[in-house]
C-alpha cells in the first residue's frame, strides 16, 4: 500500500505526529557556550540523559532511553574508532553527527515499516577559546542545526527559534556560578513553553480562531523560578561541564554532590 | 549480546588486529638492522603511593637514535605504563590500552577495575608473542596504578609472553635494570628502612640517583643532562591520579642530591 506516494508521504506525516507526540512528556535539554568551557543541563526522572563520548564530546538526549543507548554506542564506536586509527583532534562533533547520528536517525524515520528513533540528540564539543565551541542539535528525522552559542531540546521545533532568539539577549556568563544559574533559569523557561505547547496543541484551533498567537508573552521570573522549585522536588537536576581550562585531554566533568548544592542559586528553595 | 566495552572486538570489527605474527625466523645473528631498544625504567612504592620513572634513550645497536623519547606513558587518570622494548610495538599498546581504558569507562559508565587493566596488557603481550620470539618486537612493560578496590597504588611488571608478575616493593625493567635491581634490593633490605616508607624528596633523590647509575653502566640509558635541561620523566600515582613530576623540581633535586655526590 506504500508503493503510491501519497500512502508514503501520509505514513511519514502519521509518524511526525506520532513522534511529536511522545516527546512532549519529555524534559528539554540545555547547552550553553561560555568563558570557562560549555555547561549542559537538564532534569531527568531515573535515567541519566547526559554522557561522555570523547575527549571534548558530550551527548544529551531526550526521548526513549532505549534508542537513546543505541545512538550513543553507535557514536562512541565511531568516535573511538576514528580517535585510535587517526588522532583524538579528528574525532568531531561534526562528523558525528553528520556521519554518525543524522543518517542513522533519518534512515530509520524514513523507513516505514521500521521503528523509528524516538530520540533528540545533541553533540556539544568544546573549543581552545568560546567562538571554537560546536553545538549540533538533531531532530528525530534526520535535520540538524549546528551553533557556537546554544543548543536546546525541546518537544516542538517551533520553541527552539523563539528561546534560540531569547538566548541572544542574555548576557554571556563569565563564571560558573552565573553560567549554571542562567542555565537554569533558561531550562525552566523552556520546561514552561513546553508544556504551555501542549494546551496549545489541544487548544490551537479555539486560538485560531479567536487570532491568539503562541506563545505570548514569555513568562516572568518569579514564575520560571516557580516551575524549577515544583520540577525538582520530583526529579533529579543532572549538569555536566565540558571544561576548556583543564590541561588534560579529557574535559569532561559531572557537577554533583557539593559543587551541585553550591551552585544552586539563592532564590532556590524547594517548596514546601 | 549487548556492548560489553571490549574496544580489541570492536577493532577486530573494523579489520584491524593487535597480533604481530613475525615470519617465523630469529634475526639473532643475521644481517637485518638493529631494532630500536636500550632503556631503564623503574617503579616503586613509597609513603604517599608509587613513582614510576624512565630515561629518555632510544639506541639501535651501537646507534643513539633519540635522547628525549618519553617511556613513561599516562594510559588513564589512575594508571601508567613504563616501556622497554621496541618502541614501535610498545607505543602501539600504549594506544589500544589507553583507548580501550577510555572506551570501556565511557560505554559501560564505570572504570574498568584494575585487574581488567592488567588483564588487557597480558592480551597484548600474548598477541604480540610471534613477533617478540622472532626478535622484531619484543616488550617488557612495567605497569602501575591506583587499585581503588585495595585503596593502593600496585606495580606489576611482565615478561615478553605476557606472564604478570606483582612488585612488591619495586620492579625495574629495560637494558640497564639489572644495574639498579641490586641496589635496590639491598636498600630496601639493609638501608635506613624499607623503600615503601621513603617520603615524596629520599625516593625521587633514589630515582635520580639510580637511573644516574644504570647510565654509568649500560650505554644504552640516557642519564640526566642539566646543560641540555635533560631529565628522566617522572609520575607520581595516588588516589589523586596521576601527576608529572616537574622537570624544575627534579633539576633542584640533582642539583641538591645527586650531582654534588658523583
Amino acid at each position: 500500500m506504500y508503493e503510491e506516494p501519497y500512502r508514503w508521504v501520509e505514513a511519514v506525516g502519521n509518524r511526525r505526529q506520532y513522534l511529536d507526540d511522545q516527546f512532549i512528556q519529555g524534559n528539554p535539554l540545555i547547552a550553553i557556550s561560555y568563558t570557562q568551557g560549555i555547561l549542559l543541563l537538564t532534569v531527568h526522572r531515573g535515567t541519566p540523559k547526559l554522557y561522555e563520548i570523547y575527549d571534548r564530546i558530550a551527548l544529551g538526549g531526550m526521548g526513549h532511553p532505549a534508542d537513546l543507548e543505541k545512538v550513543r554506542f553507535s557514536l562512541l564506536d565511531l568516535a573511538h574508532v576514528e580517535g585510535f586509527q587517526r588522532s583524538p583532534l579528528d574525532v568531531t562533533a561534526s562528523r558525528l553527527t553528520k556521519n554518525g547520528v543524522a543518517p542513522l536517525v533519518k534512515q530509520a524515520f524514513e523507513e516505514i515499516f521500521r521503528a523509528p528513533y524516538i530520540v533528540k540528540i545533541l553533540l556539544a564539543e568544546v573549543g581552545k577559546v568560546p567562538g571554537k565551541d560546536r553545538i549540533f542539535t538533531t531532530n528525530y528525522d534526520g535535520l540538524f542545526e549546528e551553533r557556537s552559542d546554544m543548543g536546546v531540546l525541546v518537544a516542538r521545533p517551533a520553541l527552539e527559534k523563539i528561546l534560540q532568539d531569547e538566548w541572544k539577549k542574555r548576557v554571556i556568563p563569565e563564571t560558573l556560578p552565573e553560567a549554571f544559574n542562567q542555565a537554569l533559569q533558561f531550562w525552566g523557561l523552556a520546561s514552561l513553553l513546553q508544556a504551555d505547547s501542549q494546551d496549545e496543541g489541544e487548544e490551537s484551533q479555539e486560538n485560531k480562531r479567536e487570532g491568539k498567537a503562541f506563545p505570548g508573552p514569555l513568562p516572568d521570573e518569579e514564575v520560571v523560578h516557580r516551575r524549577l522549585q515544583e520540577t525538582l522536588q520530583k526529579e533529579t537536576l543532572e549538569c555536566v561541564l565540558l571544561d576548556r581550562t583543564v590541561s588534560a585531554m579529557e574535559t569532561y566533568r559531572v557537577l554533583a554532590g557539593e559543587e551541585l548544592q553550591a551552585l544552586l542559586p539563592v532564590w532556590f528553595q524547594p517548596a514546601p | 549480546m549487548g556492548n560489553q566495552g571490549d574496544f580489541f572486538q570492536l577493532l577486530k570489527k573494523q579489520g584491524y588486529e593487535f597480533s604481530h605474527q613475525g615470519n617465523g625466523r630469529s634475526f639473532a645473528g643475521s644481517d637485518a638492522p638493529p631494532l630500536t631498544t636500550g632503556t631503564t625504567v623503574l617503579a616503586l612504592k613509597y609513603q604517599d603511593g608509587v613513582l614510576v620513572a624512565g630515561d629518555r634513550r632510544a639506541t639501535a645497536g651501537n646507534l643513539v637514535m633519540y635522547d628525549r623519547t618519553d617511556k613513561v606513558l599516562e594510559i588513564d587518570r589512575y594508571s601508567v605504563l613504563a616501556i622497554a622494548g621496541v618502541p614501535a610495538t610498545a607505543f602501539e599498546m600504549a594506544r589500544v590500552l589507553e583507548h580501550s581504558f577510555k572506551y570501556y569507562r565511557r560505554s559501560q559508565l564505570q572504570d574498568l577495575s584494575f585487574e581488567g587493566k592488567l588483564r588487557a596488557l597480558s592480551t597484548l603481550l600474548k598477541n604480540n608473542a610471534p613477533a617478540a620470539l622472532a626478535g622484531t618486537g619484543a616488550v617488557v612493560p612495567i605497569f602501575a596504578g591506583y587499585d581503588f578496590q585495595d585503596g593502593a597504588g600496585k606495580i606489576f611488571f611482565y615478561d615478553i609472553l605476557g606472564a604478570e608478575f606483582e612488585g612488591v616493593d619495586y620492579a625495574v625493567s629495560g637494558s640497564g635494570s639489572s644495574t639498579i635491581r641490586g641496589i635496590m634490593f639491598y636498600l630496601n633490605q639493609w638501608g635506613t628502612g624499607p623503600i615503601a616508607s621513603y617520603s615524596e624528596s629520599h625516593a625521587l633523590t633514589l630515582v635520580l640517583r639510580l637511573l644516574t647509575s644504570a647510565a654509568e653502566f649500560d650505554s644504552a640509558t640516557g642519564g640526566v643532562n642539566p646543560q641540555a635541561k635533560l631529565y628522566p620523566v617522572v609520575k607520581r600515582i595516588t588516589a589523586k591520579g596521576v601527576q608529572t613530576i616537574s622537570v624544575d623540581q627534579l633539576k633542584d633535586l640533582y642539583a641538591e642530591k645527586v650531582v654534588s655526590h658523583v
